[in-house]
């Protein structure tokens, strides 16, 4: 039983397409990567899921059935612009946001105290919240997502702003949620976590679907034709004929293998090759990361303008459109 | 609903326990009552004092003119207008002397009485005030005159001093008030200070709706909300929850006004006693027009909040809450004077307008019951076609961010949904 499925999902501001065609679904007790270059269609598929917004084609499913708002006290959501009443004391808001997700005030306050302690921010409880670091606001935003113990989870960009230290301290609590058995669903731009933590991704560019499925999957449908060495001495074996191109640092190459049915076989000649030369500390063949795949599809879908990955969305751009559900 | 309380609840307890809150609970009563008696006592101060000269060949004329112009007025009572007069002859210098004491301020004008050109013709009174603005001293001076000149003339035909004395007494006119008439002047009173109440509340929390839904949209606190609720309970429950922190300021006023004035403190706060006349009716009236005042005003302010990203923004359009606003308060004179005039009657039914100037009619006028029943539907249906209205622009508003929209824009926005 999908948490969530989006069907054939079609989504028109103004003038601008912001999702065509869309379709996927999240099942419970997995973690779910939405990748996509900015103003892809990430936040405005996302504010479909929780009714901000409602879709002009298609159909968005919660827990099975037709969306309806009555089902959004088992919806957690973080947003990407993160919001909090700066000049409220922290526990009097999450307890507040704790009460419009159905919990008593009682419950509320007795579980914000519990995940204050669990994020290590139980100093922050009598403070207000304009007096907390940016980090900290961010873990408070964190809690009143999850304090309803909700059995779908939205994260949009959730580690941006973080120090390693807290960002693995969320990651890890993600991960405990997913062990929960809840759905996790988070966009990013980290493709490095997304590799670590996602069971399932799906990448979105200009509005369309453009790889869809299990991480393992999607990675094995690549070639394992990526060599990272870690080496001292000589380089001189980087110019062997394997090699298609490569990407030299100190003491570290990065290594893309020609295509060839016998890549196995070149990647042991390349080996052999490197230990002539140098002394070898890391040896690792491998598929294409999941950046370089999304750089990869992301380019393929923009041919002419490969910069345009990374355009900045213009604010108007992003403003919807409110739709009773 | 229970989403619109838990909303309107928090707007309440945060807005209550700010500071500013007990300011401006405190600083209101203190600048109204500040204006109220500070015109007071000046006015008492401008006409209890005033030292003129009369110059005149003729004695004898001046002389009475002093007696009678120094001589208290029954009619004023103790505190009334007192005056000190000089008589003078007139010579070559006086009138630079006279003008010399005008400009350093020991006089506040002088009469010059110039004889008649011809017998039995009255003489010519000349008046230089020292400010242009003394109508009451050339009143009383004029009433003076009259009296000095008839009481002349009538000696002159032979009616004795007594009975002069007697006839020139003026009448006194006791006013006894039918049951359950309030006294007019101090309704009034009473009136225009609850018309302040209500005008500088309506503004002031209408701004206070408009400025928490810009303060929401900058801390983007309302996406999360969005994910919970939908707009119109949020918007619902800012301008209930705002409102009740104006409802509870003006009871917080009403009720220490009247602790205040039926202590026996009182009558020393004002030279003379202010009345300050309510009936139980008045004040429902006026709880209810407030309600139906800051209700219209609140949506409005609501829209223009939804559409503007900034306090700055904020203030370019603030005009669409003030003009009617600031309309009332100049039309609140004529309404005064003539509650029931065809004037009146007309602008109370005009919504923008009727939550303030209604109000005024029913507690001062005599409007029909028909009158205030179509008042209380027309506003009731503006304010509903307004909360429709805002309630899109809000929809639409608080998820956009960049540029104000224009109006074909808004226009677009209506047809949302």
């Amino acid at each position: 039983m999908p948490i969530v499925q989006l069907q054939n999902v079609r989504k028109v501001y103004d003038t601008k397409v912001a999702v065509e065609d869309l379709s996927f679904a999240i099942q419970p007790g997995t973690m779910f990567g939405l990748l996509g270059p900015n103003g892809s269609g990430k936040t405005s598929s996302i504010r479909m899921m929780i009714g901000i917004t409602a879709p002009d084609s298609g159909a968005v499913s919660l827990f099975d059935r037709p969306f309806h708002r009555s089902m959004l006290a088992r919806v957690g959501y973080l947003p990407e612009e993160r919001g909090l009443y700066k000049k409220m004391r922290v526990l009097d808001q999450l307890v507040f946001l704790g009460q419009l997700h159905g919990l008593s005030a009682a419950e509320a306050s007795k579980r914000a105290r519990l995940w204050c302690e669990r994020l290590n921010i139980a100093e922050a409880i009598p403070k207000k919240t304009e007096d907390l670091s940016k980090g900290m606001q961010q873990k408070i935003q964190f809690i009143a997502a999850v304090l309803h113990e909700p059995d779908l989870i939205i994260m949009d960009e959730p580690f941006t702003g973080l120090d390693p230290v807290n960002a693995a301290l969320l990651m890890d609590t993600l991960g405990d949620l997913r062990r929960e058995g809840r759905a996790v669903l988070f966009s990013t731009h980290r493709m490095d976590q997304v590799e670590k933590m996602c069971d399932n991704i799906a990448l979105i560019h200009r509005g369309l679907l453009v790889l869809s499925g299990s991480m393992r999957d999607v990675k094995s449908s690549y070639p394992r034709n990526r060599v990272v060495i870690q080496f001292e001495g000589s380089e001189g074996f980087l110019s062997h004929p394997s090699i298609e191109t490569k990407k030299r640092y100190n003491g570290h190459a990065e290594i893309k293998l020609r295509p060839s049915a016998t890549l196995a076989d070149d990647a042991q000649s390349l080996l052999s090759e490197a230990l002539r030369h140098a002394r070898i500390t890391r040896f690792e063949v491998m598929e294409p990361t999941l950046e370089e795949i999304f750089i990869e599809k992301v380019g393929e879908a923009t041919p002419k303008n490969g910069s345009a990955i990374f355009e900045p969305e213009s604010e108007e751009e992003r403003a919807g459109e409110l739709v009773d559900a | 609903m229970h989403d619109v309380w838990l909303i309107a609840r928090r707007e309440y307890i945060e807005r209550i326990r700010t500071r500013g809150f007990l300011i401006t609970t405190v600083l209101i009563p203190i600048i109204m009552g500040g204006f109220i008696f500070g015109s007071s006592f000046l006015g008492s101060k401008v006409s209890s004092e005033s030292h003129i000269a009369i110059v005149s060949s003729d004695l004898q004329p001046a002389l009475d003119l002093q007696d009678e112009l120094e001589r208290p007025r029954l009619s004023d009572g103790a505190s009334g207008p007192r005056m000190t007069v000089d008589v003078m002859g007139a010579g070559q210098e006086t009138r630079a002397i006279l003008d010399r004491e005008l400009d350093s301020g020991d006089l506040d004008g002088y009469l010059w009485i110039a004889p008649a050109a011809t017998p039995g013709a009255p003489p010519a009174f000349t008046f230089t005030p020292r400010s242009g603005d003394e109508q009451s001293l050339r009143n009383s001076l004029a009433s003076a005159i009259d009296r000095v000149l008839l009481r002349e003339r009538m000696a002159r035909q032979g009616m004795a001093g007594a009975d002069l004395d007697a006839m020139l007494q003026p009448v006194q006119i006791a006013t006894v008030h039918a049951p359950h008439r309030v006294d007019r002047e101090a309704a009034e009173v009473s009136v225009t200070v609850l018309f302040f109440l209500m005008y500088m509340v309506i503004m002031l929390y209408g701004m206070n709706v408009a400025r928490s839904i810009i303060e929401e949209k900058t801390s983007r606190i309302f996406e999360v909300l969005l994910a919970t609720i939908r707009p119109e309970e949020m918007m619902a429950g800012k301008i209930i929850g705002v409102g009740s922190v104006g409802l509870t300021q003006v009871a917080i006023w009403i009720t220490a006004g009247l602790l205040l004035m039926s202590s026996a403190m009182a009558p020393h706060l004002g030279g003379q006693p202010l009345h300050f006349a309510l009936t139980v009716p008045q004040i429902v009236y006026f709880f209810v027009y407030f309600l139906l005042g800051y209700l219209f005003y609140s949506s409005i302010a609501a829209a223009l909040g939804a559409m503007t990203n900034s306090e700055q923004e904020l203030q370019q359009l603030n005009l669409f809450l003030v003009l009617p606003l600031a309309f009332c308060f100049i039309a609140l004179r004529a309404v005064l004077i003539n509650p029931d005039s065809s004037f009146s009657r007309s602008l109370a039914l005009v919504p923008p307008f009727t939550p303030l100037l209604m109000y005024v009619r029913v507690t001062l006028g005599h409007p029909a019951p028909w009158e205030v029943a179509l008042s209380l539907a027309l506003t009731s249906a503006s304010i509903y076609a307004i909360i429709w209205v805002t309630s899109r622009i809000y929809r639409v508003g608080v998820l956009m961010y960049g540029k104000r929209p224009n109006l074909p824009e808004l226009l677009r926005w209506l047809r949302y949904s």
